[in-house]
């Protein structure tokens, strides 16, 4: 071996010693900016006033915290671009070190590395009371049984009920269990001409679709790895043919938002976020209509049970970052500080994800009359340990609008139930499987 | 000295060689390539951030790509990682570092097709080509078996395992219309077919320098064949003349030692015949002198025979001998012997002092026996670079000195010792004889030892 191999093989053993010593350095040294990305407003379709207000709180009390760690985000980026301008920061390797991922997106970048796998951490860290989440929601940042993601939020479905209207005509609430039966009798109770004009102007429901039908009645539409579906499930039949005869009571006239917000319609499904913008400042259906409101669990079909789904927001940490212990511990804290969690009742639409949060908040509000949220909390959080999640793999939106397509045609009464669901599961089918 | 010449010569053929200069050809060809490749990843995925069309961009892909700089800094470095260790594994000596040097290779030649996307496999070949110009062992078709399977399992990475993990090159070109799409996969397949051919054409240039190789190899074995048998010839050649030069070695000592006693004893006989008349005790005196002088011949006789030194240069220094061998002549032969020593050369080596010896034994048997002469000088002397004899006698002369065996001796004698002989007959025979001497044996012969006459 000649001096020249020597010199050689020393300088690639030099490359090889001093690259790490150069990466542990510079993570060690220097202030530790810690970025976070999220979107401007609520995630459940709702105005919102204080954007930042959670996050903001959460930063000041992580800074506080941690001495010489700075925490940062961008602000001003608005939900329908959040997307686009969270693929260009991972394309360009700039991704914050913990960001929001959207549901549809969440398989994917699990699937791609871009998520850090959390799981370890979830094990590993004391201070992290698992069970204190919701169940559906524990289970929704999994892929794979990895955990990549902590829910931050989420906002269940409940049943809106007039109150006014039912004690006008004589009915009582419906009972925390009650069934598609039930609920068919009120809406044909209901539904009538009051004002003798000769159409229909007091209806029964509003905005109850297929997939809570669906739901209700206990169908699972879509396999765990979002690859087939199951809509030729009777189960899924048995539920179009509910909504069909609910359809039927209306003699051919559409529900409308307005009859609702004029405080005809009995029944209206409604997201916890959609509910909290609405009802404590009334600005819609109290001006309209002085109705009194209430929320009830949603009706259960003949072969399901009385369960809600629900939408959780979810944060994640970058595959990449340099500060994953940091990233954890910010994580932890949106998540289950119950200060923050608090704040997402207050400051934002959504409903802490947190048991004891909710539950604390139930506490007060039975101390001090109605609270905040103009909402019965403990009602909210037994409707909470039975919720469902939805599906996240990234066609489902999609399926869901090519299903959505057929089914009203279903509903309009120009396809019949059977072979149309057949021919359905087999076109989504093979577009999951393209 | 011919084999060597041509070692060095088939040395610097080889770095010359048609498929040396391929390889490196290869090396800049697949470094070109991979800096092209890397360099539309990074450039394509700079476009698809600016034109907004990265969330639809990573749909496609089943993995995180790297952000763009990264993955062009990574792919050139593991280029010039690859590279090196190429460098490296041809230039080890030590199998072990060798052996280390490849399997680097092979795992930068992994991390570099990672960093492209599997969209260029050719620094595979590029490998395989390594391996082959390197590997000479027995199992090289069995290694370029394995290695080419290997490759044609890399090549086509839908069927691997590697799919899925790679951001594929499709995804990229589908950023772009169309026409424009179809030119770019058609660069790709034409960047990896003239690959292929550099690396065939490699690879016929590499089996035909080997087959050159091996042909020249033959030719210089039967080079060496050639020579080994001129040598054979050379030494039985080297053989008989060294028989020759004793055997006339041996019949210039007979002549010198048997020649010289006898051509005494005759003289001394002459003498006696003379003597025993009229002065029967000094004929006594003088048979029992020339009695000695046969045994003393007889000695050398024997000494020659054993090819040894004479007797007396053997007891005595070289100037005793000759002292004692003049006196011994002057009392046989009656002839009159002065010697004149002007100058003595210090560490005359052996055979030198023989053929002083023998100069001045043989020039004085000639003086009595041809020249008939009654009185000879013998002059030693030296001068700058050489010594010399003058042996002249007052005998006869003779006007054309014939070779004889004696004269003939004495020259072939001072030949070897690159010394020259004249002679001349004026007023006597003279004889003169230069022997050059080196510089460590000039000093100390400068006192003059005239009269030194017995």
């Amino acid at each position: 071996m000649g001096k020249k191999e020597k010199g050689l093989g020393c300088l690639l053993f030099g490359l090889l010693c001093l690259a790490p010593a150069c990466w542990a350095w510079h993570v060690t040294h220097g202030e530790v900016t810690l970025r976070i990305g999220l979107f401007v407003g609520s995630n459940w379709d709702v105005p919102s006033g204080e954007a930042y207000a959670v996050i903001d709180a959460a930063i000041a009390k992580f800074e506080a915290e941690h001495q010489g760690v700075k925490v940062e985000y961008a602000s001003g980026i608005k939900r329908e671009d959040y997307g686009e301008w969270l693929a260009e920061q991972l394309l360009a390797g700039r991704e914050p070190d913990v960001f929001v991922v959207q549901d549809e997106d969440f398989d994917a970048y699990a699937a791609m590395g871009a998520l850090q796998d959390l799981t370890e951490f979830v094990e590993d860290d004391s201070q992290l009371d698992w069970q204190g989440y919701y169940p559906a929601l524990a289970d929704y940042g999994r892929y794979e049984g990895h955990i990549y993601g902590l829910p931050v939020e989420c906002a269940p479905t409940l049943m809106f009920v007039n109150k006014t209207l039912l004690d006008r005509e004589g009915i009582p609430m419906p009972q925390e269990d009650w069934t598609w039966d039930e609920f068919y009798d009120i809406c044909a109770r209901v539904t009538r001409d009051t004002d003798g004009d000769g159409a229909l102007d007091q209806f029964g429901v509003y905005g109850y679709d297929w997939q809570l039908a669906a739901l209700a009645n206990g169908a699972r539409l879509f396999r765990e790895d979002g690859k087939a579906s199951y809509f030729a499930d009777p189960r899924m039949e048995a539920a179009l043919r509910f909504l069909l005869s609910l359809r039927r009571l209306q003699k051919g006239t559409e529900v409308t938002g307005r009859d609702f917000d004029l405080g005809r319609v009995a029944f209206r499904p409604f997201t916890f976020a959609e509910y909290r913008t609405y009802k404590p400042y009334p600005w819609r259906i109290k001006k309209l209509s002085d109705s009194e409101w209430d929320c009830v669990r949603l009706p259960r079909g003949p072969q399901g049970r009385n369960v809600s789904p629900v939408g959780t927001l979810l944060l994640a940490m970058s595959g990449r970052t340099d500060h994953a212990s940091l990233a954890w511990e910010f994580l932890r804290e949106v998540s289950t500080d119950p200060e923050i969690q608090a704040l997402v009742l207050t400051k934002s639409q959504g409903l802490p994800v947190r048991r004891e949060v909710v539950q604390g908040a139930a506490r007060a509000e039975a101390m001090e009359g109605e609270g905040e949220t103009g909402i019965d909390m403990a009602a909210v959080s037994d409707i909470m340990e039975e919720a469902v999640s939805q599906p996240k793999f990234r066609d489902h939106g999609a399926a869901i609008l090519m299903a959505d397509n057929e089914i009203r045609r279903i509903l309009q009464g120009t396809e019949a139930v059977g072979g149309t669901l057949h021919r359905l599961q087999k076109e989504i089918n093979a577009y999951l499987q393209r | 000295m011919g084999v060597i010449a041509a070692v060095t010569q088939s040395d610097s053929r080889r770095l010359l060689s048609a498929p040396a200069v391929l390889h490196n050809l290869l090396w800049l060809y697949n470094g070109l390539a991979v800096l092209l490749v890397a360099g539309f990843f990074f450039v394509t995925q700079a476009k698809i951030i600016d034109s907004m069309s990265a969330y639809s961009f990573l749909t496609m892909l089943p993995l995180m790509p790297w952000p763009a700089g990264q993955g062009l800094l990574a792919a050139a470095l593991s280029y010039l990682a690859l590279f090196l260790l190429g460098h490296l594994y041809h230039r080890a000596e030590v199998p072990e570092l060798r052996y280390l040097a490849l399997t680097g290779e092979i795992i930068a030649c992994i991390v570099l097709l990672r960093c492209l996307g599997l969209a260029y496999d050719g620094v595979v070949l590029l490998v395989v080509a390594d391996l082959m110009h390197r590997y000479d062992g027995r199992n090289r078709l069995l290694l370029l078996t394995c290695a080419m399977l290997g490759l044609y399992f890399l090549a086509d990475y839908n069927l691997l395992l590697f799919q899925g993990s790679v951001a594929p090159f499709e995804a990229y070109a589908s950023y772009y219309a169309g026409p424009v799409r179809g030119v770019l996969l058609a660069a790709r397949g034409g960047l990896i077919s003239l690959n292929l051919v550099l690396f065939a054409l490699y690879l016929v240039l590499l089996i035909q320098d080997t087959h050159e190789e091996k042909e020249r190899v033959r030719l210089l074995n039967e080079q060496l064949a050639a020579a080994n048998r001129q040598l054979r010839a050379y030494a039985l050649e080297a053989e008989s003349l060294a028989e020759t030069r004793e055997r006339n070695r041996l019949a210039r000592e007979i002549h010198d030692t048997l020649g010289h006693t006898l051509t005494g004893l005759a003289a001394g006989l002459d003498a006696c015949l003379v003597l025993v008349e009229a002065a029967p005790e000094a004929a006594r005196a003088q048979m029992q002198k020339l009695a000695q002088v046969a045994r003393h011949g007889l000695t050398d006789v024997r000494r020659s025979v054993s090819a040894l030194r004479p007797e007396t240069l053997e007891k005595l220094p070289l100037r005793e001998a000759v002292t004692s061998m003049a006196r011994e002549f002057q009392e046989t032969s009656g002839m009159r012997v002065q010697l004149a020593v002007l100058g003595w050369p210090e560490h005359l080596r052996d055979d030198q002092e023989e053929t002083v010896y023998r100069i001045v034994q043989e020039a004085l048997t000639n003086a009595n026996r041809h020249g008939q002469a009654s009185q000879a000088t013998v002059t030693i002397g030296t001068e700058p670079g050489r010594m010399f004899l003058i042996i002249a006698d007052n005998g006869r002369g003779c006007e054309k000195a014939e070779p004889g065996f004696g004269l003939r001796h004495m020259r072939e004698r001072l030949e070897l010792l690159h010394g020259r002989l004249r002679c001349w007959s004026e007023g006597g025979f003279t004889l003169e004889a230069i022997i050059p001497l080196g510089e460590e044996q000039m000093a100390g012969g400068k006192q003059n030892d005239k009269g030194n006459d017995s």
